[in-house]
């Protein structure tokens, strides 16, 4: 018995919960494994951007499934972009009260509320602008001239 | 002349080894044991036995994994 936290992307999330859930649940059936819990733990902001998001739905899974097949199961989830990280834990027994929430989920008439919009890390402003060919070369030849004070290039120049 | 010393902080009360240990999901108990750069307290600090400072340097690692818990603060 597995515990599973995974970080699911809220793009997903604001298009379908329920195709959001799916991923999780198709990756694990591929391998030969179960989903015996699954809800929706939290969604919140996350203490460092991963994947350029700031923000995640946090999912809650119990899966049932042969430890041997969990490396590849690990590599599809390592391989998932719509999975920003993932967590799994062995543990003996599943609480009681994860059957009650999870169920509760699942049944008709539950509405998960939207994610905020402000996941998206916008991208640090470049203060250096990439210098032209041209500007490398007058460059080059600034540093052909003598080099000195203008005063004393000017007398050396004059006193012969 | 010998410099001043300020007396040792007391350690975290609240917690005996009978309890459950620190989970990562129990991030408000989490936080109780550590500083404000989110750096985990030395046991004479959290008072914790070896197995219990062990289990909740687990738990804050795991935390910090899946983003709860920045890595440096």
């Amino acid at each position: 018995m597995y515990e599973c936290m995974f970080l699911l992307d809220n793009t997903v999330v604001r298009e379908d919960w329920k195709k959001a859930k799916a991923v999780i649940s198709d990756a694990v059936l591929k391998h030969g494994g179960n989903v015996v819990t699954s809800r929706r733990w939290d969604e919140r902001r996350l203490a460092y951007p991963i994947k350029n998001k700031n923000r995640a739905t946090f999912v809650l899974c119990h899966l049932d499934m042969a430890g041997s097949k969990l490396p590849e199961l690990r590599r599809e989830l390592e391989l998932s972009e719509r999975i920003l990280r993932y967590l799994i834990l062995a543990v003996d027994e599943i609480p009681a009260t994860e059957h009650e929430l999870s169920t509760a989920e699942n049944a008709d008439g539950f509405a998960v509320p939207p994610p905020p919009s402000d996941d998206v890390v916008e991208p640090e402003p470049v203060i250096n602008t990439p210098e032209s060919l041209e500007d490398i070369l007058a460059e080059g030849e600034m540093d052909d001239r003598p080099r000195g004070r203008r005063s004393e290039r000017a007398s050396a120049e004059v006193a012969p | 002349m010998s410099r001043d010393r300020r007396a040792p902080l007391p350690p975290i009360a609240g917690r005996n080894c009978d309890d459950a240990w620190p989970e990562y999901k129990d991030l408000e108990n989490l936080k109780r044991f550590l500083n404000g750069s989110a750096q985990i307290y030395s046991r004479k600090r959290t008072g914790f036995c070896s197995q219990c400072q062990k289990a909740l340097k687990q738990a804050v690692k795991r935390a910090r994994h899946i983003g709860l818990l920045p890595f440096v603060g």
